[in-house]
């Protein structure tokens, strides 16, 4: 692969975040010092126990906030706002609930001023690729979690975005479909083709299986304050889907809880306060 | 079809109660008997029924038009600007709980008797609930949302207009079923004692040569009017919020 | 947002417009046509020196809280009844809806025919502007009451009226206290237009004691006072602000757990 591949395509360099805590008035530090190298073409799932501010390293790369210190670099350039480029996935689906599934799809087309024909289109298309079709009418009050996670997901591909940015998307719907989801996402992100074709995909979630059968590499955040514990390489081959059950895969979760176990419990016991 | 026979049996009572009164006084000036107040009726749709339900109706629309634009208008620089909301909350706060009817004096002042008091008292009326209501309903709006739209390129404009305003439109159109219902009534007020126009004008008409089935027949027509605008207004509200659960098919 | 400004910025606008608009009348010359900052503190000062502002207001409100009382005692057993029994409110609701559309005002005419003009006409109008809000509101209050609370005072045994007492005038007070200060505007924004509409059509030889509103038609058609007619405004938005916050607060203090 040429030199151009080898870049990074994110690069955050001693990225410090902090906040303003509404009540006490203090300041909490969210993130220190996080440097991270994000490859063009990679998975890349992070994970952490409750208030490792997985979260607010995702809307940094985003562009909804801006580091306290430290740079954000994206395919070369600094980032200084949300993108098209750079899709993200809420956890919440965040789907506009006045826009049918057809319009929320081709809302960023719409945005960018083009024509209603190809745009629409376009959505249908995407309807259709996500498992949509039929339902292209509906209203996303009428549709259950995993169609919104679906619709949401088209929404995003309608930009062709070069980064998809995940926060927790798989969080909110039960088990089952999370596996389908699952499996629909690395079809989607192009799983078993070459790296160059591929979106980078930046997963964050609670699940370290989920971490683990997705990615090609783990980025283990510790808690407060929020910082880069350890990164684990997924040296497993892909396609992944069939790999659900393969002890290989149990294998590095245990490595990866035995790394978060202890602030994990902490985090638990804090809570209880 | 029975649903309809609980509301008339209501309205039966009503106006057998009446025809009693009527009865017992037996002053067809003090209180007129049904059938004269149906022949009223009868020879107003004849003559100015028609145009005095407009006249109303235009007052009605220039009044709210105005009143629910200034009042989205300003909502949004409020939310928007901070020192504007500063200044202009307390203004509002003062105004609000002067009815709009206190303010006829002054409109006839400023106006002259003629089509302005009544769309002033209207533009009043339905400014405070849309306002109120609009900048409540845009405050409220998922933050999500708007980080949604800008990630997927929305400009600045683009995001006011197709996703701040659709997210505050219930709240809106709370605030315009309250306007309309006060601004229906203060209207009529206003037309009674400044305007030579409208279904409140007919009123002050009829009063002036001591019709009293005359009056009554208008304000049967009045209170027939207000039901259908909210009627009317009920179903915009449900068909323009057929996306929300809650909404949707709403009282 | 510091409250310095929070306070400052406004009354500091407010000031200025009030300077602002006194130099323009007065070098245009256009005082007695045009409302004069200076001039409608002096009628203020007037009017209350001699007692005509504070009979007028008096007066007033004598015949709001008067119809206010009636509202009241008419209003609430009437939505109670709506609110409890689902057959009155079916038959009933629609032509309540209908008669809530018809300005008070417009019973006017009616109103001075039945009642004379002493001021009963005035009180007419009033009551029947604040009756509406006694009745949505109760009724909706006796609606929300969780009918597992009817049940339980049932199986002990309690009466109709014992139940009315004891469970559903308890529950609905914070609504209809909510009622009674929405009633409390429409009465006060009412007498306005009441005496308003009774001083244009009845000269002065007949009227009882003057209330606000008429003293306005006075003003405004008779001496043509347009400073005088300013500062009667001023003096209703004053009064509006003060009996809405007033009711706000006493809803606070007795019903803390309302709090919107």
């Amino acid at each position: 692969m040429d030199a151009a591949m080898n870049a990074p395509i994110i690069r955050l360099a001693a990225v410090s975040k902090s906040f303003q805590a509404p009540r006490s008035g203090g300041i909490v530090e969210a993130l220190r010092d996080v440097s991270l190298d994000v490859r063009p073409g990679e998975f890349l799932s992070i994970i952490g126990p409750s208030g490792c501010g997985k979260s607010t390293l995702l809307s940094l790369v985003a562009g909804f906030l801006p580091p306290t210190s430290g740079d954000i670099h994206f395919d070369g350039r600094q980032i200084t706002g949300p993108s098209p480029e750079r899709g993200v996935m809420f956890q919440d689906y965040a789907l506009f609930p006045w826009r049918t599934v057809i319009e929320n799809i081709e809302f960023g087309p719409f945005a960018r001023g083009i024509g209603r024909r190809a745009r629409r289109e376009n959505a249908r298309q995407l309807a259709s690729l996500v498992g949509l079709a039929g339902f292209e009418d509906r209203y996303p009050h009428e549709l259950s979690g995993g169609m919104r996670q679906r619709c949401a997901l088209a929404r995003l591909l309608a930009n062709e975005p070069k980064v998809w940015l995940m926060d927790e998307p798989l969080a909110a719907v039960d088990l089952q479909t999370r596996i389908i989801l699952q499996d629909e996402l690395l079809r989607l992100w192009g799983d078993g083709i070459e790296s160059c074709a591929r979106p980078t995909v930046v997963f964050v979630t609670h699940g370290i299986d989920e971490a683990v059968l997705l990615a090609d590499r783990v980025v283990v955040l510790a808690r407060r304050p929020g910082r880069i514990k350890a990164i684990i390489d997924v040296d497993l081959p892909r396609p992944r889907a069939p790999l659900r059950s393969a002890p290989e895969v149990a294998r590095i979760v245990e490595q990866l809880w035995n790394v978060i176990r202890d602030e994990a419990a902490m985090a638990i016991a804090e809570e209880g306060n | 079809m029975l649903s309809w026979l609980e509301p008339m049996s209501g309205l039966l009572v009503l106006a057998g109660g009446w025809q009693l009164a009527s009865i017992i006084a037996n002053n067809p000036t003090l209180v007129p008997p049904l059938q004269t107040i149906w022949a009223a009726l009868v020879d107003l749709a004849h003559t100015d029924l028609t145009s005095d339900i407009i006249a109303s109706l235009i007052h009605l629309a220039g009044g709210f038009g105005t009143g629910a634009a200034l009042g989205l208008l300003l909502a949004l620089f409020c939310a928007r600007f901070q020192l504007v909301a500063v200044v202009i909350d307390p203004i509002a706060e003062f105004l609000r709980p002067i009815s709009a009817i206190a303010w006829i004096p002054i409109a006839i002042l400023l106006f002259g008797v003629g089509q302005g008091v009544p769309m002033f008292l209207i533009f009043y009326a339905s400014l405070f609930p849309i306002f109120v209501n609009a900048l409540d309903g845009i405050r409220r709006v998922d933050p999500t949302l708007i980080r949604a739209a800008e990630m997927l390129g929305a400009s600045r404009r683009l995001v006011v207009t197709h996703i701040v305003l659709p997210a505050a439109l219930p709240a809106v159109f709370a605030g315009a079923r309250l306007s309309l219902g006060v601004g229906w009534v203060a209207m009529v007020a206003g037309e009674l004692v400044g305007a030579d126009t409208g279904l409140g004008y007919r009123i002050e008409y009829f009063q002036e040569f001591f019709s009293m089935e005359g009056v009554m027949a208008t304000i049967v027509v009045v209170g027939i009017v207000g039901y259908v605008l909210d009627a009317l207004l009920r179903l915009l509200q449900a068909s323009l919020l057929r996306w929300s659960p809650v909404n949707g098919g709403s009282r | 947002m510091k409250p310095a400004i929070r306070i400052g910025l406004p009354t500091a606008i407010v000031v200025i417009l009030l300077v602002v608009w006194e130099i323009a009348v007065r070098l245009t010359h256009t005082q007695g046509l045009v409302p004069l900052p200076s001039g409608v503190v002096r009628s203020g000062i007037a009017l209350t020196e001699d007692g005509t502002l504070m009979q007028a207001l008096a007066s007033s409100l004598e015949r709001v809280i008067i119809g206010f009382a009636i509202a009241a005692a008419i209003g609430i057993p009437i939505g109670l009844a709506i609110g409890t029994v689902p057959l009155l409110d079916r038959t009933l609701r629609p032509v309540l809806d209908g008669l809530r559309g018809v300005a008070p005002i417009a019973w006017i005419p009616m109103a001075i025919l039945w009642l004379g003009v002493r001021g009963d006409a005035a009180l007419f109008v009033v009551a029947y502007a604040a009756v509406f809000p006694f009745i949505l509101n109760t009724s909706e209050a006796a609606r929300r009451i969780p009918r597992s609370l009817f049940h339980a005072a049932e199986s002990l045994g309690a009466s109709r009226l014992l139940l009315l007492r004891s469970v559903v005038l308890p529950g609905a007070l914070p609504f209809v206290f909510t009622g009674a200060r929405i009633a409390m505007a429409f009465a006060w924004g009412s007498i306005i237009a009441a005496e308003l509409a009774i001083g244009i059509k009845v000269s002065t030889a007949k009227r009882a004691v003057a209330g606000i509103g008429q003293m306005m038609v006075d003003t405004l058609y008779v001496r043509r006072d347009v400073d005088a007619l300013v500062l009667y405004m001023i003096v209703i938005g004053i009064v509006s602000f003060l009996i809405d916050s007033g009711l706000r607060h006493a809803q606070a203090r007795l019903m803390p757990w309302t709090q919107q």
